[in-house]
């Protein structure tokens, strides 16, 4: 994957797709977790919701820059 | 914009309580205080760390969006990024339109600005700070590189990813460290607007309140519906779990409003009855009336459970038609047959929204949400002339300073237009504009003081980090401790912009006091002329103008429920009336004439106008209906949306006489039913139409 992309000639990250599509990724995670009402099973919900993020984040971006 | 965490209740210290208080007062705005620091120097070292450029535009960031609730900031800093996202394109595209024309490029930006002002007073939830950073970003993107139009790009994608990180850095904190739920209140509001309600239901023996305690329990009723939906809209940035609900929780909301609207006309019908001479039908229909509040009193422990009660008021909708029957059997009279028609299907309409009501908020509680409901919206009054008045002040106040600072050369004038900028969008939304900008003013001046001494006493000696989190610390936190104190609004959020923004931390570190103090008389001079632009062309927001203004369109509201597209009509007629009620009256003295003629005006047009609206569904859903009938009855709503539109005597005649002439044509029951219900609203002695009702004759009261 290239470390920078073209968007009409303006040079941006390449992780910052990623990043979008994981945002849209925990949207709708927390929407199925929200209905689902399994946040009530953690002790710390934002703080789960941030190292959620983190994990998928990390993981997309790992997985695509090797 | 003051910052004031809602007082709850604290257990008091059986010796001293004013002392348990007031300490747990001070512990919450003293944590607010350590996340306001925390967040601030968090962002300021990473801006460092990242070599932004100017970490103070991340620091003023945080600044301006920490706020004690982290729904209040996850919901702010939604909205300026994309207010930040949208102003910095703007400000891009009016550099590569105006490279070299400066009046014209000075111009638009004057015009966007006071576009974006405008906007902000346009909506009264955090939607407004989106629109004061669209303004502020762009202002910000474009104007220091007005001299260098080629490095406007690299400008603009700084001052982004600086804004950009404030935001992440304040949210992260606000929401991990110590976070003060918004959603606790929210749920603490929405079960006491549901005891309230069922209270006030179950306690009312139909018919029996004045009006006037009526018109105060609507009143505080309207208001419940107004500030949960405010928090609704802050609180899914939040909570996952209340975002899953939010389509349920505003489907509540409507129903609740639907339920309101129906007990308070049946309330005033019998009302009615019992007033103008037929108390056997009163009574009829206050019997009836009586298995529902039994239904709704399943002893103290169950009182309050929807689920309970959900299941009681269902048992007593399906026994309310054979109730109906054996009630009807007892009355003879023509007359007596209709007005007790009329109330019981009032009733069972009242009934059915009840249980749906409770219901809906029983399968809130749950802890999964199953299945999906109807989508709704909760529609604003907002006020559109006001907000122009706000684009106009804002338009004068920037394309000024922008000829002052091209006439004049003045090195500064770059300072004077953002600070400008901020505060005309800042202050534009505020209640009472000038005295805000006064606070705002006193604080602002002393931040700059204080950050005077900081860098110029303090901070030479420091060589890292801590030594300069050391040096400032002190006076920073100042500033978040006073945004806590209520008596102080504006003060403290000045004071945190001023004292950062003249800090202007770099890495290295510039000392160059005649830039400071010619940067800091500029940015005063900036904000006195925001200012001082509310003493020239003063806010509307509350002024007698706009409130007889928005009263128009509340009466107007009765004129739409009669001729608007039905699609979706009565949740926007209940939502936008509470609504435009809700504004007019924050601004009315309690008490007084014209809260009193409001409070009256708004039940009238809440009970006309639901009636137009279940009239005119019943028309659209029924074609073997006779053409005859269906002309008669439209041609009453639109001479009662006549008398709504300017009422006075001859077009409450008019109207009466259509009425009548309707209820004569139609032979179907629902039909006949609500027409009859608009006739008695309109002949309510005790409504606004009481002065256009010619003095009683026998064959006008007992004439349909």
């Amino acid at each position: 994957m290239p470390h920078e992309i073209a968007i009409y000639g303006v040079l941006v990250p390449g992780l910052l797709p990623v990043f979008l599509l994981c945002l849209l990724l925990m949207v709708l995670l927390d929407m199925l977790v929200g209905r689902l009402g399994l946040y009530r099973q953690v002790w710390h919900p934002s703080l789960f919701r941030l190292a959620l993020f983190v994990c998928l984040f990390g993981v997309a971006g790992l997985l695509l820059i090797h | 914009m003051s910052v004031v965490p809602a007082i709850e209740s604290v257990p008091a210290s059986s010796r001293w309580p004013w002392l348990a208080e007031f300490l747990a007062g001070e512990w919450r705005a003293w944590i607010f205080v350590g996340k306001s620091l925390l967040a601030i120097y968090l962002a300021a070292w990473l801006a460092m760390w990242l070599q932004l450029e100017q970490p103070s535009t991340t620091m003023i960031t945080v600044s301006i969006v920490m706020h004690p609730h982290s729904g209040m900031v996850l919901a702010k800093s939604f909205y300026r990024a994309i207010g930040t996202l949208a102003g910095s394109l703007f400000g891009l595209a009016l550099m590569s339109l105006f490279p070299q024309q400066r009046e014209l490029f000075l111009l638009s930006l004057s015009l966007w600005v006071a576009l974006c002002a405008g906007g902000a007073t346009l909506y009264r939830n955090f939607m407004s700070y989106g629109f004061v950073l669209a303004g502020y970003t762009a202002a910000i993107v474009t104007l220091p590189a007005i001299n260098n139009p080629l490095g406007v790009f690299d400008s603009a994608v700084m001052r982004v990813s600086e804004v950009l990180l404030g935001i992440l850095v304040a949210a992260v904190v606000s929401d991990l460290v110590w976070p003060e739920r918004l959603r606790l209140l929210l749920r603490q509001s929405a079960q006491a607007q549901f005891n309230l309600f069922i209270d006030f239901v179950r306690d009312s023996t139909a018919g029996n309140m004045p009006r006037e305690q009526m018109e105060h329990a609507n009143l505080a009723l309207a208001r419940a519906a107004v500030r949960l939906e405010d928090m609704r809209a802050s609180v899914i940035f939040e909570d996952p779990e209340v975002h899953a609900r939010s389509t349920r929780m505003r489907l509540l909301n409507q129903r609740y409003m639907a339920a309101v609207t129906s007990f308070q006309s049946l309330h005033h019908l019998i009302n009615r009855l019992q007033r103008g001479g037929s108390p056997s039908v009163a009574d009829a229909l206050i019997a009836l009336y009586r298995p529902l509040g039994s239904a709704l009193s399943p002893g103290l422990a169950q009182q309050h459970q929807s689920a309970v009660l959900a299941a009681r008021l269902d048992g007593c909708v399906a026994q309310l038609p054979a109730q109906v029957a054996a009630m009807r059997a007892s009355l003879t009279a023509p007359l007596a047959l209709l007005e007790f028609d009329t109330g019981a299907a009032l009733l069972q309409r009242f009934a059915t929204e009840l249980r749906d009501f409770a219901a809906l908020e029983g399968s809130l509680r749950e802890a999964q949400v199953r299945g999906s409901v109807e989508k709704v919206h909760f529609k604003r009054g907002n006020d559109v002339p006001g907000a122009l008045v706000g684009v106009l002040r804002t338009f004068l106040t920037m394309a000024a300073l922008s000829a002052f600072w091209l006439a004049s050369g003045w090195p500064f004038g770059v300072s004077a237009m953002l600070l400008a900028t901020i505060f005309s969008g800042l202050l534009a939304a505020s209640p009472n504009p000038v005295s805000a900008a006064m606070h705002t003013f006193y604080g602002y001046a002393s931040g700059m003081l204080a950050a005077f001494v900081v860098v110029y006493v303090l901070l030479p000696g420091s060589n890292d980090f801590a030594s300069l989190i050391g040096a400032s610390a002190g006076f920073m936190l100042i500033g978040p401790y006073l945004s806590t104190r209520d008596t102080l609004p504006g003060v403290g959020a000045g004071y945190t912009l001023g004292f950062v923004y003249i800090l202007a931390l770099k890495n290295p570190m510039v000392y160059d006091p005649a830039h400071f103090l010619n940067d800091g008389i500029a940015q005063v001079a900036g904000l006195a002329l925001a200012g001082a632009a509310f003493i020239l062309l003063p806010s509307v927001i509350g002024s007698s103008w706009q409130r007889t203004r928005q009263f128009r369109r509340l009466r107007e509201q009765a004129v739409l429920a009669a001729t608007a597209p039905l699609e979706g009509l009565a949740w926007r007629f209940e939502s936008l009336v509470r609504d435009l009620f809700q504004q007019v009256v924050t601004y009315t003295r309690p008490g007084s004439d014209e809260s009193r003629s409001m409070l009256a005006w708004a039940l009238a047009v809440l009970e006309s106008g639901r009636t137009m609206i279940e009239l005119r569904q019943q028309l659209a859903a029924d074609s073997r209906i006779a053409p005859a009938v269906r002309d008669t009855a439209t041609a009453a709503m639109q001479a009662i949306a006549r008398l709504y539109h300017a009422p006075d005597a001859a077009r409450w005649r008019d109207a009466d006489a259509a009425v009548h002439a309707a209820i004569a044509t139609a032979a179907e029951q629902p039909l006949r039913l609500h027409l009859y219900q608009l006739r008695s609203a309109l002949r309510d002695d005790e409504s606004p139409f009481a002065a256009y009702i010619p003095p009683p004759s026998p064959e006008s009261v007992h004439a349909a």
